[in-house]
């Protein structure tokens, strides 16, 4: 048995589990579905899975607690990975999206393979997001297709060692500073709305073709500048959020987007199995929505400051400073900070899926789509994607905070947003 | 006046150092979009710039062309610095 420190995202992704178990919901874990063209054998796949287990046991391990949480890692395979043959009926990727990874039994992945009627088979990649970020899981993916890729480094590294006190209060007050500066103008997230329904996440992909996402490129380089298209995504998402509060009557005097900022190195990918990002968070005031050009500005000058200041590793470096507080304690502190809120929406931009991933074990994937887990405030998240060249995006949401319908105007008017900004 | 190959230099450096992993062979002439620099590296890039040589230069004013390679940008950001 040996352990592995985890870092303050890690342990942000930690807390989002708790979060939603806590309200019943079945955790914070990912998806990734391939559509591919043709069938792929189970057993050549459970076969590639037991390498991969063999060679980083990290796979099957727990998190305990002691005085800071750490994955224990069993010296040799406790359990295998799941791999599930289903057959394709009403109702199947949502029920596989909601049912719980048994992570405290160092169940952290689980592959369902869907066959489906035309012939074609879908893999259902399910994963703990406290284990790896999407970026990452798309490699590990590739990794799993084609054994020639070579994974990094089993463990990640220790984090950074802690800072001293005189630094630590300073970042806990700047910290603090900055939460009450937003709180200036309280953020309210969309609230638990239909408090029947399920605890159960559903999400819709958008798909743009090449014509089309050639033109939301072009609309997003006019506005925000060459390299700027997750920033323009942003401003669409967060422009469309206003619009559903207004339409749902949820009056806010502001919304709080956390931007996802990868840490790696350009060109690298370890550390494997760990979660990378730093958050940014930003705040829009409904005056700064008045245009997209004044959402733009704003985030930008935001994104300047931030940078400025190092303020974006806030949240990952109080995440790891207090990982000794019980979850439960954890999580009220990071709420009470914006007043009971955790953001506004849930945003993600992962860039172009990996290229490795057109293809899976030889059989050509016709598509691919990203789908994470949402806290149930705000209960609702978006993530772009480009694969093949061409856009897409997923809405995730809470059933409890967005009925299906509700969700289908969301997904529908930032569509039609990007095409015609 | 402020010459295009100093601030290749530096920023060479800085690339080098804050943006790329070592394994990447980051040399005047490489495709830095091709390398992987997105939008918050070019924010980063342009605040190393301002501390540097103390002027800042709108994201508004890089183009693709001016991406190109780090001769490119650096090229760019001395026409601006020294207008």
């Amino acid at each position: 048995m040996s352990s592995a420190s985890l870092n303050g995202s890690d342990q942000i992704m930690r807390t989002f589990d708790y979060e939603l178990r806590r309200h019943g919901f079945a955790g914070n874990q990912c998806q990734i579905v391939l559509e591919l063209a043709g069938k792929i054998s189970p057993e050549g796949l459970r076969q590639r899975l037991a390498a991969l287990q063999k060679e980083f046991p990290i796979l099957n391990a727990r998190v305990k607690k002691f005085w800071r949480p750490q994955w224990k890692i069993p010296a040799t395979v406790t359990n295998d990975i799941v791999v599930r043959v289903q057959r394709d009926e009403p109702g199947l990727r949502e029920q596989l999206l909601n049912e719980p990874l048994r992570v405290k039994r160092g169940e952290l992945m689980r592959f369902d393979l869907v066959e489906c009627v035309d012939g074609q088979m879908e893999i259902i990649f399910t994963w703990t997001h406290l284990l790896m970020d999407a970026t990452a899981a798309e490699h590990f993916l590739a990794a799993v297709s084609d054994e020639k890729i070579v994974l990094p480094a089993a463990h990640p590294p220790p984090p950074a060692a802690p800072e001293k006190w005189p630094a630590r209060l300073e970042l806990m007050k700047k910290s603090v500073a900055q939460l009450d500066k937003f709180c200036e103008q309280q953020p309210r997230a969309l609230k638990t709305r239909h408090a029947d329904a399920p605890r159960e996440l559903n999400y819709r992909v958008e798909k743009f073709s090449a014509e089309e996402t050639a033109r939301i490129r072009a609309h997003g380089a006019k506005l925000c500048g060459v390299l700027a298209s997750a920033q323009f995504h942003a401003v669409a998402a967060v422009l469309e959020l206003h619009l559903l509060h207004e339409k749902l009557g949820a009056a806010t005097k502001s919304y709080i987007l956390p931007m996802p900022v990868g840490l790696r190195p350009k060109g690298r990918i370890e550390p494997l199995f760990s979660n990378q990002v730093d958050m940014l968070m930003v705040q829009f005031l409904p005056e700064q929505l008045a245009t997209a050009e004044q959402t733009v500005a704003a985030l930008k000058a935001q994104t300047a400051q931030a940078l400025r200041d190092n303020s974006i590793s806030y949240g990952r470096k109080l995440a790891a400073l207090f990982s000794f507080l019980p979850l439960a304690v954890f999580i009220r502190v990071l709420k009470h900070g914006l007043k009971g809120e955790i953001c506004s929406l849930f945003f993600g931009d992962t860039a172009n899926v990996n290229p490795k991933l057109e293809n899976f074990l030889g059989v050509r994937v016709e598509n691919f789509t990203h789908v994470a887990a949402v806290t149930p405030s705000p209960g609702l998240g978006v993530i772009f994607y480009y694969f093949r060249g061409e856009l897409r995006f997923t809405v995730i949401h809470a059933k409890t905070v967005l009925s299906e319908a509700e969700a289908a105007y969301f997904s529908a008017a930032l569509r039609f947003r990007l095409l015609n900004p | 006046m402020i010459q295009a190959s100093d601030i290749e230099t530096e920023l060479l450096a800085f690339l080098r150092r804050e943006i790329f992993s070592p394994d990447t062979n980051l040399t005047p002439e490489t495709d830095l979009v091709g390398a992987g620099f997105d939008s918050m590296s070019l924010v980063k890039t342009l605040l190393h710039i301002e501390q540097k040589f103390g002027k800042w230069i709108p994201e508004g004013e890089i183009t693709g062309d001016a991406l190109a390679s780090t001769r490119a940008l650096a090229a760019t950001a001395a026409r601006i610095l020294n207008e």
